[in-house]
């Protein structure tokens, strides 16, 4: 690494962000004052951004401009939204069923269909769409299917997991224990990524700082 | 006490310690590490390879700060392939903190290969609610983004002339650290029907695979490793290869503290048992 | 006179034989230097897109009198198209050799169009033909979906039969979950060690299942908590989630005859971004240090983050979610999982709703169901009968 152009902006600004990371590190040891004031920094300026970026993004966007363009139709998604906030209402908040009813109306006849398509449908076509065969794509889709049904027999709460299907729940148990494994190790790399960056992030700023 | 049992015991923050050091380490010194590139990372490239310059590719770019060290690198490495074939590239955010990165990406790249904003590509901002909002743009872009991000009307960017939706782009790629992966599957892939890729975290990686083998995703790049990948498949070396290192040391260091933990966990349990048994 | 005659003959044979050829030289002299047959018809049939939104159509050709040479002769297909078969088709797209069948979208409902395609060798036009007109609609109902709108209704009507049943009072079976016999115990425990217990309802909204579940395990736990005097605190990341606490917490203390206790304070709102939020109940297992911290609802990267500080501040701890990419995190740290689909039998095995009760029933039936068509699938796959597996190709 070597330095680059900075000026007085960004050695103030990077060392407020190198400081920040320390400061949230220095959890690891013990809770400090360091990290509280970072832990609550960090929790302001995320609410200050979100708000505002929802109230030009939404708002603006697709309530004021709309309107002020003559598209007078928008008010009634407008309407529907102010009724929601009725719900902090004691006295009012049975206006916000009407809104959750549209909003859950609409959400759920929306989403049956390509649910059922996405997570049922094309995985059952994928499932048995192969035949098991004498070889290792055999093999792999034999365990495929054994992985699945043992997955899913441990999932069924309307028998005691008892005798044979007891047995099929265990195997079932230990297919979900392995993916869980696969999944935690993909994390780690991802959770030693994030570390890496910032490590990365630290040692670009003491370069610059300290002039390589 | 013996030597299992203080095994057992071990304050964490000495394994804080060596994984810290484990990251610094090759930080002082580091080195190159063989990438071998996986199919379902091929596919993807070998899908934005075998686009003509002027094909249109959509790429959606939906995470925040806390995940760029996985997906910056390859969200990179896809801009910079695209630019490089002279594709037109549309981008979107559905990720509250992705506008800031979309435009630290694009501005950055367009820059090193000369792309103009507006003419080679066209960045619609963002926009909540992925599910509505992906069900609109497969109707028409311009419902949900009336404008550009720098509130330019889209029918008066060049770059959006004759594209009205999902019909008119020859796939979608969508990097993400949330759950809008899911939603592009439903949403998207499973209402539209256009061919979708995803790059995703490590953490998401081992809960997509069922859709590649049901064909739903053509193309899955999986974390840094990933990324790391499809750097050395577009020859442009990045962040991605840069961490490869540093994530050797790490799980190095992290498995042979699993197999310490694991012997200790076996020997405890066994020699508890054995002192039951003997007080019986 | 015999010899002129058979001169006459032979000349007439030749001239004969000849003629022909001449009108072919006239058709070379008159027309493309390039050109020596009138193109092949092709045949052109134009169709509405079926099962679609509208705007599109599909156009297909074939060329009968075309022999298996002349078509491999053929390297592209040109596409034009009109509203008006008299007028100027307007060339929309080119296509290899061997194509049969292109889909145009883009157009206008109600509107005709024409296409004419014409087949080259290079620069000979070896076909032509124009089709049409077609007629782009949408559709109301895509019939490539009836297998899952059979399913919907199945499952509705399966869900809806238990829900019945449910409500008249029939007894349904839940095996014991491990974690759901937790929770008793470790609200004990809280009391016991005079902590309070930490209730993190997890990111999601107020209407996804998870967090729905979690508002029934929370009436549950405050019920508990209000009987025993103890101390619940709710950090809440969704202002519609922290309503819907305050209102179960609040009805869970008035129910045990204890309103006074209920302090809004502990049901709160905290921040809508996730490390940030992660954050702040970092702060609270910390400084309170939780007896019990319970984890329902819908998690995402912050999961191993709160289980871990909690686990460094002692604390029991209970997860339960539907993210499977989160549960590896919460078994490796917390003391009981409720994993996946077990958070919502845990949420009708305490409420004994019959909404939840029914509707666990009918997906347990449909697990049945899936099973079937999985075992009856690889089968038929196996023995090359693929027509089973077609079934669930839907558009």
């Amino acid at each position: 690494m070597t330095p680059q152009e900075w000026g007085l902006y960004e050695y103030i600004f990077n060392g407020v962000a190198a400081l920040l990371t320390l400061c949230i590190f220095s959890f690891l040891y013990k809770d400090n004052p360091f990290y509280k004031f970072a832990e609550r920094l960090v929790a302001g300026v995320a609410t200050g951004y979100f708000t505002m970026l929802l109230f030009w993004t939404n708002f603006m966007d697709k309530v004021y401009d709309p309107l002020k363009a003559g598209q007078w139709w928008y008010i009634f998604p407008a309407v529907l939204g102010v009724m929601m906030w009725t719900r902090f209402s004691k006295k009012w908040a049975w206006v916000s069923r009407y809104s959750i009813a549209f909003y859950i109306g609409i959400g759920s006849g929306v989403s049956i269909t390509v649910y059922l398509y996405t997570y049922l449908f094309k995985q059952l076509q994928a499932t048995i769409g192969f035949p098991i065969t004498m070889d290792i794509a055999g093999l792999n889709q034999f365990l495929v299917i054994i992985a699945v049904l043992s997955a899913l027999v441990y999932f069924f709460f309307s028998t005691p997991h008892k005798g044979a299907l007891g047995f099929v729940s265990k195997i079932g148990i230990y297919v979900i224990m392995i993916c869980f494994g696969a999944g935690f190790g993909l994390t780690v790399m991802g959770r030693v990524a994030l570390l890496v960056n910032r490590v990365i992030f630290l040692k670009g700023y003491l370069i610059q700082l300290f002039g390589g | 006490m013996n030597i299992f049992q203080k095994m057992m015991q071990i304050d964490r923050r000495w394994v804080y310690l060596a994984i810290g050091l484990a990251v610094i380490i090759p930080s002082i010194k580091s080195f190159d590490v063989p990438v071998t590139v996986s199919p379902e990372v091929k596919r993807i490239y070998d899908f934005v390879d075998s686009l003509q310059a002027g094909d249109y590719v959509f790429i959606c770019v939906d995470y925040d700060p806390s995940s760029m060290a996985e997906l910056n690198p390859m969200a990179v490495a896809i801009v910079n392939q695209a630019f490089v074939k002279d594709l037109k590239a549309i981008f979107v955010t559905l990720s509250q903190f992705g506008p800031g990165l979309v435009e630290q990406i694009t501005s950055q790249l367009a820059a090193n290969h000369n792309k103009i904003n507006g003419v080679d590509y066209a960045f619609l901002g963002y926009r909540p609610y992925p599910a509505i909002t992906i069900l609109a743009m497969g109707v028409d872009f311009s419902v949900p983004f009336p404008q550009d991000y720098y509130g330019t009307p889209l029918d008066s960017l060049p770059v959006m002339n004759g594209i009205k939706n999902f019909d008119d782009v020859k796939g979608v790629i969508e990097i993400t650290s949330g759950n809008t992966a899911d939603f592009w599957l439903i949403y998207g892939n499973g209402r539209y029907g256009f061919p979708l890729a995803i790059g995703i975290t490590g953490v998401m990686s081992a809960n997509y695979y069922q859709y590649l083998s049901s064909g739903q995703l053509f193309g899955i790049i999986p974390g840094v490793k990933g990324a790391a990948e499809y750097e050395e498949l577009v020859g442009f070396p990045g962040e991605g290869k840069a961490q490869m290192a540093y994530q050797v040391i790490a799980h190095s260091v992290i498995i042979i503290f699993i197999i310490i933990s694991n012997v200790a966990y076996f020997a405890t349990r066994k020699r508890k048992a054995g002192l039951e048994g003997g007080n019986q | 006179m015999k010899k002129s005659g058979f001169k006459f003959l032979v000349v007439l044979a030749v001239s004969i034989w000849l003629t022909p050829f001449a009108s072919f030289a006239e058709v070379i002299s008159a027309d493309s230097a390039f050109q020596s047959f009138p193109p092949m018809p092709i045949i052109v049939t134009v169709s509405d897109m079926p099962n679609d939104p509208g705007g599109a159509l599909i156009v297909e050709w074939s060329i009968p009198d075309a022999d298996s040479l002349t078509l491999a002769s053929m390297n592209v297909y040109q596409i034009s198209r009109s509203s008006n078969p008299d007028s100027e088709f307007e060339s929309i797209t080119s296509l290899v050799a061997g194509s049969t069948r292109y889909e145009d979208s883009g157009l206008e409902d109600g509107k005709n169009y024409y296409y004419r395609i014409i087949a080259f060798d290079n620069d000979n036009r070896l076909a032509e033909g124009t089709g049409g007109p077609g007629v782009p609609s949408g559709q109301w109902f895509n019939t490539g979906r009836i297998p899952i709108l059979i399913m919907v209704v199945l499952f509705a009507t399966t869900a809806i039969g238990f829900i019945v049943s449910a409500k008249k009072g029939y007894k349904f079976y839940v095996r014991p979950i491990a974690g759901i016999r937790a929770v008793d115990d470790a609200i004990g425990r809280a009391t016991e060690m005079g902590r309070p217990i930490l209730y993190v309802p997890g990111l999601g909204t107020a209407s996804e299942v998870a967090t729905i579940a979690a508002f029934t395990i929370l009436g549950r736990v405050a019920r508990k908590v209000a009987e025993y005097n103890t101390r619940v605190i709710v950090p809440n990341y969704d202002p519609v989630v922290m309503a819907v606490c305050q209102e179960v917490v609040k009805g869970a203390y008035t129910a045990a005859g204890k309103p006074d206790m209920y302090d809004a304070n502990d049901v709160y709102f905290v921040t809508q971004d996730q490390f940030p939020y992660t954050a702040a109940v970092n702060g609270v297992m910390l400084r309170q240090k939780p007896a019990t911290n319970f984890y329902m609802g819908m998690f995402y990267a912050e999961s191993l983050v709160l289980a871990e500080t909690g686990f460094i501040s002692g604390s029991i701890q209970i997860a339960g979610t539907d993210q499977l990419v989160q549960i590896p995190f919460f078994v490796s740290v917390c003391d009981f999982v409720l994993m996946g689909e077990e958070l919502y039998a845990a949420s009708a095995y305490l409420s004994q709703e019959p909404q939840q009760l029914g509707t666990l029933k009918a997906q347990d039936w449909g697990k049945v169901l899936v099973v079937v068509l999985i075992i009856v699938g690889m089968i038929f796959s196996t023995f090359g009968w693929e027509s089973f597996a077609a079934w669930f190709d839907v558009g």
